[in-house]
């Protein structure tokens, strides 16, 4: 069982969190995610190729063209049938998957548990996992400032190792914009998970990863929301953005009730535009999902639609 | 002390407890916390009030309410009101030319006279003696000018407003010889303002310088003139001689009046008289006012008299609009008046009696030589009127009246004004300089 633990780093929040990602990894064991389509690539690989081969998988026959390689003629066939047919085979390929997680300050909330931040790691390392087991090549990308951190995609066994450290010595804070992550990801991935709370740059994002569709790459969000984003307190307070120090607003009773519509409103609009640029979009509220069911939900494809 | 004006004193009050009641009421902001979903909740004032047991800003409250206080008592314009004696008097001094021997009215002014009282000096004017009153009155002389109880008894009734605040009850005395032409159609109302009786004091009214033969009336015109035919109608009704000159007046005529005592009326036909200049254009009037008559009629105004020519001389008669049309002036033992009224030769002007009336008016005795005619009885009597003394409330208290506290109170005012404005100032000081918010620490995160 490995466990990795983040007691003792620098910070204020988070100074005395302690992930353990040891259940999320033992969850999603025996997890596939296979890609949602055919996927690009010569190296050999558990996805379907769009390309078809000379495997010794036997896929269908067609009629000999002119142009084809002589030697791929069934002769047998030929001989039976007089007539000249091509043996094709599906081919296999691997799919190099990128997640790329928001180290914004918004998702250390809330202050002391920063139970957005937790979850997010967790799906990162066990969507990671299963890429991993499906001999896929799985990489990391953090948006954080100063420095964005990136892990490229590998296979090799230490890499989910290597994953825990990185998001282990991040603590999020600052408002570094992640488009420049995801398509930093987009460029050496064939599949990228966008683990964040669209907070940030969401128009961006949005813009950034229809591009990455539309150029053949399987994308994934996973939209982080808190509970106390969806059911704020009844008490009046003034609640101000970590990110964004200017927006200080009170939240009244008749303030709430409008909040609650507009951040559904935000976040309808949100999905549906995702959905229509063909993106994966899933959403997550700690507390309420364990990170191994919307790991298991993400694989699976399925999509949820926005809280309300 | 009393106020002037309290309303204002009770309108300030009532600002002051109203400022007080708004420092018990502070606006603060609620507790703050972290929500990255911030932008998504309404944009308003982020503040809330509550109701508090201690008033917030102490010094800031007392300045505040020390400044509409200050205010306050400044315009209701506090005063001092020293305690009040029983009896004040207003004594008027006749000083016109009807008094003969002024030292009479000198010494019965002085006789009656006590601390606090209030003389007034009167001719055709009222004046009050201000301060050093015996010294004054042993100044004071008789002067050529007409007396008058009416501008006397409005000077007595303005000095009682500014005795009311001293004394109980107010007496008038009079001391003047009450000559009837002292009483004129105003006197009897002005009297009333004055309610309860009157002191008169009589004293010797001068006596007549001029015998008082009936004289012709001598007129110096051409055959049909009109003016000839009022002064017929007139009669032997003069007291002093009289030369009316239609055609010109000379230095004989002026040396006759001078030296006869006589009244020569310049009133010529076609030349200008003495002392008028012409208008550019004839100028229509439609009436003529003298003491004794109006007479209405279209006159066709050719001369006016300047002010340099009115200046010293006794206005006779006016046109309806007040420009003189005939002035008199004292010569010699005589007098001379000129006359700037066009007579039209036809028509029924010249006979009609309010003309006549005019022309007598213009031919009456001089105004310094006219005789002395006691008041009527029944003038007299309503003089005196009856009753006791004039009580304080009878008369208003003076509009004018100035608070000698209201400018150290407007000064305290603003003094502090300014000192409210120098310490809001320096609370806000520190707020001002930094505009970004405080930052909000993790024990105010509501989670």
């Amino acid at each position: 069982m490995v466990r990795w633990s983040i007691a003792g780093r620098s910070g204020g929040g988070m100074r005395d969190a302690e992930f353990d990602f040891a259940p999320v990894l033992d969850s999603v064991r025996g997890i596939r995610w296979p890609a949602r389509s055919a996927v690009r690539g010569g190296i050999p690989g558990t996805h379907t190729s769009r390309l078809r081969g000379t495997s010794a998988e036997f896929t269908e026959y067609r009629p000999y063209r002119q142009g084809d390689d002589l030697g791929r003629i069934d002769w047998k066939l030929f001989a039976r049938t007089d007539r000249a047919y091509i043996r094709l085979s599906n081919d296999r390929a691997i799919l190099p998957t990128t997640i790329v997680l928001d180290a914004s300050a918004s998702m250390a909330f809330p202050a002391g548990s920063a139970a957005k931040w937790k979850l997010a790691s967790e799906l990162a390392i066990g969507l990671a996992a299963v890429a991993r087991a499906t001999a896929d090549p799985v990489g990391l990308c953090i948006a954080h400032e100063p420095a964005r951190l990136q892990l490229p995609p590998r296979t090799r066994q230490s890499v989910i190792r290597e994953m825990i450290r990185a998001v282990s010595e991040v603590e999020p804070s600052g408002s570094a914009p992640v488009s420049p992550s995801l398509l930093a990801a987009t460029r050496v991935s064939g599949r990228v998970v966008l683990i964040t709370d669209f907070l940030g740059d969401a128009d961006d994002l949005q813009a950034t990863a229809a591009r990455a569709v539309a150029g053949s790459r399987e994308v994934h969000a996973v939209h982080i929301v808190a509970s106390e984003e969806l059911d704020p307190s009844r008490e009046t307070l003034l609640v101000a953005d970590p990110e964004l120090p200017d927006v200080r607003r009170p939240m009244t009773r008749d303030s709430r009730e409008e909040y609650l519509t507009a951040f559904a409103s935000w976040r309808d609009q949100l999905s549906h535009a995702l959905s229509d640029a063909g993106i994966s979009y899933n959403v997550a509220v700690p507390g309420i999902e364990t990170a191994d069911h919307i790991v298991r939900r993400v694989a699976a494809g399925r999509v949820t639609a926005a809280l309300r | 002390m009393t106020l002037l004006a309290p309303g204002f004193f009770y309108a300030g009050l009532v600002v002051a407890a109203a400022i007080a009641a708004l420092h018990l009421l502070v606006t603060r902001q609620p507790r703050a916390a972290v929500l990255p979903t911030a932008r998504f909740v309404p944009d308003l004032p982020a503040s809330a009030t509550a109701r508090t047991t201690r008033p917030s800003d102490l010094i800031l409250l007392l300045l505040r309410m020390l400044l509409v206080l200050a205010a306050a008592a400044a315009l209701a314009e506090p005063v001092v009101i020293p305690s009040r004696e029983s009896l004040a008097r207003v004594i008027l001094v006749d000083a016109s030319r009807t008094t003969a021997d002024i030292s009479q009215a000198r010494d019965s002014a002085k006789a009656v006279y006590r601390q606090g009282d209030a003389v007034i000096v009167f001719d055709s004017s009222g004046r009050a003696i201000q301060g050093g009153v015996k010294d004054s009155l042993d100044a004071i002389g008789t002067t050529t000018r007409k007396g008058s109880l009416s501008a006397a008894l409005i000077s007595a009734v303005r000095a009682a407003s500014q005795l009311r605040e001293h004394r109980d009850s107010l007496e008038l005395v009079i001391v003047s010889p009450l000559g009837d032409e002292e009483w004129d159609a105003a006197t009897g109302t002005i009297r009333k303002l004055w309610p309860g009786r009157a002191r008169i004091m009589r004293v010797v009214g001068r006596t007549d310088s001029i015998s008082r033969t009936d004289w012709e009336i001598v007129i110096r015109a051409p055959a049909d003139d009109p003016v000839s035919a009022a002064a017929s109608l007139v009669g032997r009704r003069a007291a002093q001689p009289v030369r009316i000159v239609r055609d010109g007046v000379g230095t004989e005529d002026t040396r006759w009046a001078a030296d006869s005592g006589g009244v020569v009326v310049a009133w010529p036909v076609t030349v200008r008289p003495p002392g008028a200049v012409s208008y550019t254009q004839v100028d229509t009037a439609a009436a003529l006012i003298s003491d004794s008559s109006v007479v209405v009629a279209p006159f066709g105004r050719r001369w006016k008299f300047p002010s340099d020519s009115v200046a010293g001389a006794i206005v006779v008669a006016r046109w309806i609009d007040g420009e003189p049309a005939a002035i008199e002036r004292t010569d010699g033992l005589g007098c001379s008046r000129s006359v700037a009224i066009p007579v039209a030769t036809a028509g029924d002007l010249a006979i009609r009696p309010e003309f006549v009336e005019l022309v007598a008016a213009l031919t009456a005795p001089c105004d310094a030589g006219r005789a002395f005619n006691p008041l009527p009885p029944v003038a007299m009597a309503s003089l005196a009127g009856s009753g006791g003394n004039a009580p304080r409330n009878a008369f208003r208290a003076p509009s004018d009246t100035r608070s000698p506290v209201a400018p150290w109170l407007y000064l305290l005012a603003l003094f502090t004004a300014i000192a409210e404005l120098f310490i809001r100032h320096r609370a806000a000081g520190p707020k001002a300089s930094s505009p970004r918010p405080a930052p909000i620490i993790a024990s105010d995160i509501q989670s």
